[in-house]
């Protein structure tokens, strides 16, 4: 029999794969959140399967569970059937959209994309004090997060790279767009030439982006593929920087979160630290850490659709702060810092910040 | 559900914790075993009197109410076999004292094993039965099924450390039986009826549970053998040698296979492997008895023993057997994991009985388990799509237990009876076991509300 939704056409092996062993719920952050059974990934793999054994049909009554997952790959990660999970839920989203039911927030996205160019629909990007589109060796690619919702850490992140002397330029940026095959819908691809012919532009051969979330689309992408057929390199912030000698020493005590799309999607788990380690002496891991580690509960489209929950996991994920004491929480993407500082109590004391404004601080204190 | 019904159940529990929207109530139709049925509707209580009341309910209006904690289980006791009510004890999850002196913690039923694990550990404890699901399974669950682990040797089961416990029984009164002191004979143990009762006679809202102070040293070696006699022969002498190891696991030739196959760990492939662990306070100590053992490999043929020397060799050693499960889940869409258990004299029977089977059904059966207690676990592994091999899967599955049963030993070590193997449950028990069992079930719950379907018990 023909199957009825490409969901089940394309991972049909995976889903009857899941053993229901149910071990995802030690690590799904929205299950550990809400403590709710049909949020976690073995929850939403029942459903799918119901859905191929023809007991179910898609419907608005899945989207409340089909919605909510951040994508962070948790369950993926220590899953012993090894269930790719998130793949699949990409996708069924795709096919939750294609027969109407979707989510209005996810929806919203998409519609904004159509007709702005960042994900806030924000009109009047702000210019950091710096001149666009010169020629020069390397692109800084900020993401919308960084454009529009924390820009003070992207203008540090941009003094940081000055005070390195680093060669590069900022450029008329558009939304990488990535964000919408995650919540259903297909990468833009009207974005995608503008954000090629202005990286083209400058002549640059290498491509840092602030946001682990560009940078996995930049990545892997197909729509992206001509970027890496030209050979342009491209790097994230944190590879980035490993390469400098920063001269500079904090005595606080420093955690690091691993961002998902950083840590879990891309194993880059150790640039950031090396970084770290040599600016703080009493750097400790979180309880949760590397492929352990909790997710801020932002990805996957939550933090628009779900605010409330989204906000638990992030609060979760500061108690592992609180528990090892941390004076300062460094992570590597303007998402996390910004739903985590979001989340953050008036009791917990400690800063939450990318690494990058955090030794940007640092440099400013020793000049 | 009947809106006068939902309406009570909301009164009791709030709005918020009742639920019967369709993705709650497919999630809970499932455990970790292959039986499924969806309940009517669900709550997430938060207290021992809100159970009651429930429970009040649930007696007066004759509606199934099935108690549930992580859903792991394998036999299907957490399944809604008959609908009703799910009571979904996750978020009663709170340790509400750990007092090393008196060596005892006090637990609510959705506290999950290894959170109790992680508190202990800071003081340099531990709660023995270490089940592989523990770090989702709740304790609640332990001692519902009666859960035990890779641990059992040596440390037993949930039962030797449970020593009270808060029960609601199905009529809603609330009733604590059991003693915090370590040692009790006043009336009978009702403290044990309950432990492995599967939710079918109460509903468990406090456990309070012994704690061991955790042995510091461990010594682990491995060892493989060409003739299944000869590791069946070493784990039975190694039984009577004296020493106790802390962990006697085995893996079966289709189990090594599999790992190789699916795997870089290029395992030897031999008919049986065994993996043993000595534990106490002291490396001389730990050596000692490991020595002690692989003398005892030494007079049964072994082919090669391996110790391991470092932290990193240990968890190299431990690779094949923590990978087991993963590879078998792997292969094909379905399987079955059983945990037939015999007298220890009698494991190398049990595995060649299994082999036989898997011949005689031409089922794929990969077997690997806890030696040093007799608990094997067959994997029985099938396309759940083809009917012609579920008939083979089940007549092989019924032939397993009759052999377990022959060997002396029993259906369950310790993932209960549930609804997978309530069929064989005259096997191993007469009729007046089987009547008396009914007639205890009967005494507590006479309307038979508390999870029915179960354990052939009606």
């Amino acid at each position: 029999m023909e199957a009825k939704y490409d969901f089940a056409r394309k991972y049909r092996e995976q889903i009857l794969q899941c053993s229901r062993c149910g071990f995802c719920q030690a690590h799904c952050p929205v299950y550990g959140s809400t403590l709710r059974p049909s949020l976690n990934a073995r929850g939403k793999m029942l459903l799918l399967k119901e859905v191929m054994d023809g007991k179910l049909e898609l419907s608005d009554e899945l989207i409340e569970t089909l919605f909510q997952c951040t994508t962070c790959a948790s369950c993926f990660e220590n899953c012993p059937s090894g269930v790719e999970v998130p793949e699949i839920i990409k996708q069924v989203r795709k096919d939750m959209v294609d027969i109407g039911s979707c989510h209005p927030a996810f929806k919203g996205m998409n519609e904004v994309l159509q007709k702005h160019d960042n994900i806030y629909a924000e009109d009047e990007p702000e210019d950091f004090e710096r001149e666009r589109n010169k020629q020069a060796e390397n692109v800084y690619f900020i993401g919308c997060v960084g454009s529009y919702r924390e820009d003070e850490a992207t203008l540090a992140t941009l003094d940081l790279l000055d005070r390195l002397e680093v060669d590069y330029t900022l450029i008329d940026e558009v939304c990488c767009s990535g964000v919408l095959e995650d919540v259903g819908y297909q990468i833009n691809g009207d974005l995608v030439r503008k954000n090629l012919d202005n990286i083209y532009a400058t002549g640059a051969q290498r491509v840092i982006t602030g946001c682990p979330y560009c940078f996995r689309t930049f990545k892997n992408k197909p729509q992206y593929a001509e970027l890496r057929e030209k050979g342009i390199e491209i790097v994230h912030m944190s590879q980035f920087l490993t390469d400098f000698d920063l001269g500079v020493k904090t005595d606080k005590r420093v955690a690091y979160h691993d961002p998902c799309d950083l840590g879990r999607h891309c194993g880059i788990y150790e640039e950031p630290r090396d970084t770290i380690r040599k600016i703080a002496d009493d750097f400790v891991e979180l309880p949760h850490h590397h492929a352990d580690a909790l997710c801020c509960g932002a990805g996957g489209g939550v933090r628009g659709a779900f605010a409330k929950n989204s906000i638990a996991m992030a609060r979760r994920r500061l108690e592992d702060a609180e528990e090892v004491g941390a004076e300062v929480v460094l992570t590597e993407c303007n998402s996390c810092a910004h739903n985590l500082g979001n989340a953050k109590l008036r009791k917990q004391k400690f800063k939450i910040q990318n690494i990058t404004e955090f030794v940007n601080e640092l440099m400013e204190e020793a000049e | 559900m009947d809106e006068k019904i939902k309406q009570s159940l909301i009164d009791i529990v709030d709005e918020g914790n009742y639920t019967d929207n369709l993705i709650d109530m497919v999630s809970y139709s499932y455990d970790a075993s292959e039986h499924s049925h969806r309940p009517s509707c669900a709550v997430w209580p938060g207290t021992a009197e809100q159970i009651s009341e429930i429970l009040k309910l649930a007696n007066r209006e004759r509606i199934a109410v099935i108690p549930r904690g992580a859903g792991t289980g394998l036999s299907g006791s957490a399944i809604p076999a008959e609908g009703g009510i799910v009571l979904d004890l996750s978020h009663m999850n709170e340790i509400k004292e750990i007092n090393f002196e008196s060596r005892l913690a006090v637990v609510q039923p959705g506290v999950v094993y290894g959170e109790l694990e992680k508190a202990l550990a800071q003081n340099g404890f531990f709660f023995p039965p270490d089940p592989s699901s523990g770090k989702v399974a709740t304790l609640g669950g332990n001692v519902a099924t009666n859960a035990g682990g890779v641990k059992g040797a040596k440390y037993g089961t949930t039962k030797d450390y449970v020593l009270a416990l808060q029960v609601v029984l199905p009529d809603g009164r609330i009733t604590r039986v059991g003693s915090r002191a370590m040692k009790s004979v006043s009336g009978y143990d009702m403290t044990r009826l309950f432990v492995g009762s599967e939710g079918t006679l109460g509903v468990v809202t406090e456990i309070t549970l012994k704690i061991n102070p955790k042995p510091t040293a461990t010594s682990t070696a491995r060892a493989t053998f060409d003739r299944l006699e000869d590791a069946g022969k070493a784990v039975t002498q190694i039984m009577s040698s004296g020493i106790l190891p802390s962990v006697l696991e085995i893996l079966g030739k289709h189990t090594i296979l599999a790992i190789n196959q699916n795997t870089d760990l290029g395992l030897p492939e031999v008919e049986a492997m065994l993996l043993v662990e000595t534990d106490g306070y002291t490396k001389g100590e730990t050596d000692f008895q490991i020595e002690k053992v692989i003398e005892v490999f030494h007079r049964n043929n072994v082919k090669e023993v391996r110790r391991a020397e470092s932290e990193s060799e240990v968890a190299e050693l431990w690779q094949a057997r923590k990978s087991a499960y993963a590879v078998l889940a792997r292969i094909e869409t379905h399987f079955v994991l059983e945990d037939v258990t015999v007298p220890m004299a009698k494991l190398a029977d049990l595995l060649k009985g299994i082999e036989g089977i898997a011949g005689k059904y031409d089922v794929q059966i990969a077997t690997f388990g806890h030696a040093g207690d007799g608990n094997l676990h067959p994997q029985l592994l099938y396309d759940g799509y083809d009917p012609e091999q579920v008939k083979r899967v089940e007549a092989a599955s019924a032939d397993l237990f009759q052999l377990a049963i022959d060997l002396e030993g029993t259906l369950t070590g310790e993932h209960g009876i549930g609804m997978s193997k309530a069929p064989y449950m005259k096997l191993e028990h007469d009729p007046v076991a089987m009547d008396v069992m009914g007639g205890i079930k009967k005494m507590f719950d006479p309307n038979n509300i508390l999870n029915p379907g179960k354990m052939a018990l009606g």
